[in-house]
């Protein structure tokens, strides 16, 4: 395994009787665009905040880079940010806080900065103060994007974003992955998490509950199948793998697969087969079912 | 089910609710100072046998009308009373009024809270009033437990009735004052920084009407010297408090009315749309909060300053007064201001007073901080590689040099002011002077970041403690005849006179390691607490 862009080791964090976050052991590999899952209250910000330094874990430890999370001057050399609720200075315009954050930030590619500018369409010359909750999120990923850090800790990025500057961000994001940058990305927007990232950690009452690539998620879930047949429907009741059977109308049946079709599709191979629609349940769903009970 | 329906019934009641609930502590500590402080002053009054003529030239001295205003009914237990802690209290009772409304209207607005309040049935305008309406009760309570605590510590019912109608009029006033500006600007600090305008220039003005005999119609232009002309204990005129009250009325009306015409999160005053960039001061963490402090520096400045020289110009007319009249010293001496027979002890007493804006002025830097930090403004820069060590660091070593800043400013006011009438000051005694408070102004300076270390909420009111709450202190204690060890307790009885004795270096050592200690506690708290929000 490579280096680690970002790693956590039995990290908790207790506010008075509340366990915020119990034990949430991480490890996301350099280049990859991580994307980080839970309902509100699930403990994504109480992380990201431990991370940062922001808050101190009440045990456990964290690392960027092999630098110990605490040790803020160094750690953040490395990193950039964007807030879930980007709050700015109302009286600097937004060029100014550009230019701070690039100033006191891990360094700046300023002309991709422009160009970002250009992409999202921001309005760098009127004061933070009139600006929308979007253009404000906007500030702050063209800040982080612009750096060219080697990991993008990016808490809920887009949720001011109207679908065209979602379109932009997805591609930031692409470029950000073609430079070998790490992105670390909590977000509730599924469709965007199965666009852009690699794999996926789900975070449920403050614990880990899952980590794997958006296709293992998927294949660990069921599929599932309709099948209509020029004949009679053949009988799939006990084949291996198949559940939740039933037949609509004469000619069509319909099931989930999970585990290994091999025994389905022979099942079905011996009947006349018309159509087969085979379809893999989206995040969403697979996210639902997680949260389905003892969400919080 | 019956109970959820009579709540939506009456939202007023719940905003009223709200309201209380945000200013009743300030509200409950106003009071109690104003009353407890009233009440004090009276009952340590000590009659002393002064001869009309002597009164009647302090009644006209242009300086001591200056300064403490017009010396009335001074014979009397209730007229020292008013004399000694009407300007005080006014002022006190006028900050808190025009910051606490600003905090509930404006600030709650600015911090996104109002949003959706106001997607109910209330209206903006009805917000705004609803606050005002609550907040202007307590200008009324402060009156009234002030005038029951003079009469209940023995001066008669008339001039402290009058006196608290007076101090209810002036908050009245402020906090009209504070709801306008409120509507006027788009953020709390520039409303504030307004409505605090309002405040000093009414003050210069009140001074300014009182020294000068032919610009004395200046008085019926300033809430203060309203308040100096209903005269309670002497003549007990209605008027002047009348018309205050009917002008604090109608600025309420009118931040009512301003509100109805301004869009939700906007400002009566348009900011401009856009602008070039301003990237001077952007480099770094130190750099960054100059930025920040500049502007709030200079307006400071300005006002401290004319107040200053102010003093400074009337400094010799002052000095040669109680040089003439030994009585009035030992009064003035009673009262707190010692030695104000010589310049350098007139300007040792008056730079003494400098400790408090001084020392107001860097809690409410901190307090900045602890407000960026509440508005999660700091996170990205405390995303960036920028330890909070550092950032506290820069902070409050900004804050400090330009409370040094102010404390300089002020020293060459009054050395200006004092050169001007050829009064015999020189300008490394004025600079003596003025520094002397600098251990006081460092006690603000450790006491505040102690507050932003371990209670972020309180760094104002634990950060001015030691020269806003230290000043109130010595006051009520000279004039009580409190013991030693009371007066003790107040940073200002270990301030020498400087520049009429030698600064008292082991107490400004020791002040001064106090305030390191604060500084470090308050660091300790700073980089192991969680940052809030």
């Amino acid at each position: 395994m490579g280096i680690s862009a970002l790693r956590t080791e039995h990290l908790s964090k207790r506010y008075g009787r509340l366990l915020a976050l119990n034990d949430l052991t991480l490890d996301v590999p350099a280049g990859e665009v991580f994307g980080f899952l839970g309902p509100n209250g699930a403990g994504k910000s109480t992380t990201i905040r431990l991370l940062l330094g922001l808050a101190r874990p009440t045990s456990g430890r964290a690392w960027v880079f092999d630098t110990d999370a605490a040790d803020v001057a160094a750690a953040h050399r490395r990193l950039a940010y964007v807030p879930a609720d980007v709050a700015l200075w109302p009286r600097m315009t937004g060029a100014e806080v550009l230019d701070l954050l690039a100033r006191i930030g891990p360094g700046t590619d300023t002309a991709y900065r422009d160009e970002l500018v250009q992409r999202f369409a921001l309005d760098v010359s009127k004061a933070a103060g009139t600006y929308s909750t979007g253009n404000r999120q906007k500030v702050a990923l063209i800040a982080a994007f612009a750096t060219r850090a080697p990991l993008l800790v990016l808490d809920e990025p887009t949720s001011g974003l109207d679908p065209l500057m979602e379109l932009q961000f997805r591609q930031a994001v692409g470029v950000a992955r073609d430079n070998g940058q790490t992105v670390f990305l909590s977000s509730h927007q599924l469709a965007e998490v199965e666009a852009v990232c690699d794999r996926v950690g789900i975070l449920r009452a403050g614990e880990l509950v899952e980590v794997a690539s958006v296709a293992q998620l998927r294949r660990l879930h069921h599929t599932e199948v309709a099948a209509t047949f020029t004949g009679t429907p053949p009988d799939l009741t006990g084949v291996h793998g198949v559940h939740g059977l039933h037949a609509d109308g004469a000619a069509t049946v319909r099931f989930t697969l999970n585990g290994s079709p091999a025994a389905a599709l022979r099942a079905l191979a011996d009947a006349d087969v018309a159509t087969i629609i085979v379809r893999e349940q989206s995040l969403e769903e697979i996210f639902l079912a997680y949260y389905g009970q003892n969400a919080r | 089910m019956i109970a959820t329906m009579a709540a939506a019934a009456r939202p007023e009641h719940v905003l009223r609710g709200l309201a209380v609930r945000q200013v009743r502590r300030g509200a409950l500590v106003v009071t109690a100072v104003c009353a407890g402080m009233s009440a004090l002053v009276v009952a340590g009054y000590h009659s002393e046998a002064l001869d009309p003529a002597a009164l009647a030239a302090l009644a006209s001295n242009p300086a001591i009308r200056t300064l403490f205003g017009e010396p009335v009914a001074l014979d009397h237990a209730g007229g020292f009373t008013v004399w000694r802690t009407g300007t005080v209290l006014a002022v006190l009772l006028g900050v808190w009024a025009m910051l606490a409304a600003s905090r509930t209207t404006r600030g709650e607005e600015d911090a996104g809270r109002w949003g959706l309040l106001l997607s109910g049935r209330i209206t903006l305008a009805e917000a705004v009033r609803q606050h005002l309406g609550v907040l202007a009760v307590v200008p009324v309570l402060v009156g009234a437990a002030t005038a029951a605590a003079m009469i209940a510590a023995g001066v008669d019912a008339t001039g402290s009735l009058l006196h608290g109608t007076g101090l209810a009029a002036v908050g009245l006033f402020f906090v009209a004052v504070g709801g306008v500006t409120a509507q006027l600007f788009v953020s709390r600090s520039a409303a504030n920084g307004a409505a605090a305008a309002v405040l000093v220039v009414g003050l210069l003005t009140r001074m300014v009407g009182d020294g000068a005999p032919a610009l004395a119609w200046l008085r019926w232009l300033s809430p203060f010297g309203l308040l100096a002309l209903t005269r309670p204990f002497d003549s007990n005129r209605g008027l002047p408090v009348s018309l205050l009250a009917v002008a604090a009325v109608l600025l309420l009306a009118l931040a009512g009315r301003l509100a109805a015409r301004r869009d939700v999160g906007a400002a009566i005053l348009a900011t401009p749309g856009s602008r070039p960039a301003r990237t001077a001061l952007l480099g770094s963490v130190p750099a960054f909060a100059v930025r920040r402090t500049v502007r709030p520096l200079v307006a400071w400045s300005a006002g401290i300053g004319a107040y200053f020289l102010l003093l400074g110009l009337i400094a010799r007319s002052m000095t040669e007064f109680l040089t003439g009249n030994p009585e009035f010293a030992a009064m003035a001496a009673q009262a707190g201001f010692p030695a104000l027979g010589t310049v350098e002890g007139y300007a040792a007493t008056l730079y003494a007073l400098l400790a408090v804006p001084a020392g107001v002025f860097v809690a409410v830097r901190l307090a900045a901080v602890a407000a960026d930090e509440n508005a999660r403004r700091l996170t990205l820069l405390l995303a960036a590689p920028v330890t909070r060590l550092r950032l506290l660091a820069a902070e409050a070593a900004v804050a400090g040099c330009a409370a040094l800043f102010l404390i300089t400013v002020a020293g060459i006011a009054m050395w200006a002011g004092t050169a001007t009438v050829h009064a015999g000051l020189s300008a490394g005694d004025a600079l003596a002077g003025a520094w002397n408070v600098v251990p006081v102004m460092l006690l603000c300076l450790g006491a505040a970041a102690l507050a932003l270390g371990w209670t972020p909420r309180a760094v104002a009111a634990i950060g001015a403690l030691p020269a806003a709450g230290g000043f109130m202190w010595q006051v009520t204690a000279d004039s009580i005849g409190a013991p030693s060890w009371i007066r003790a307790l107040s940073p200002f009885a270990h301030l020498a006179a400087v520049p009429a004795t030698a600064p008292a270096g082991v107490a400004a050592s020791v002040m001064a390691g106090i305030a390191a200690a604060g500084v470090v506690a308050g660091t300790v708290g700073y980089r192991r607490r969680d940052l809030s929000a």
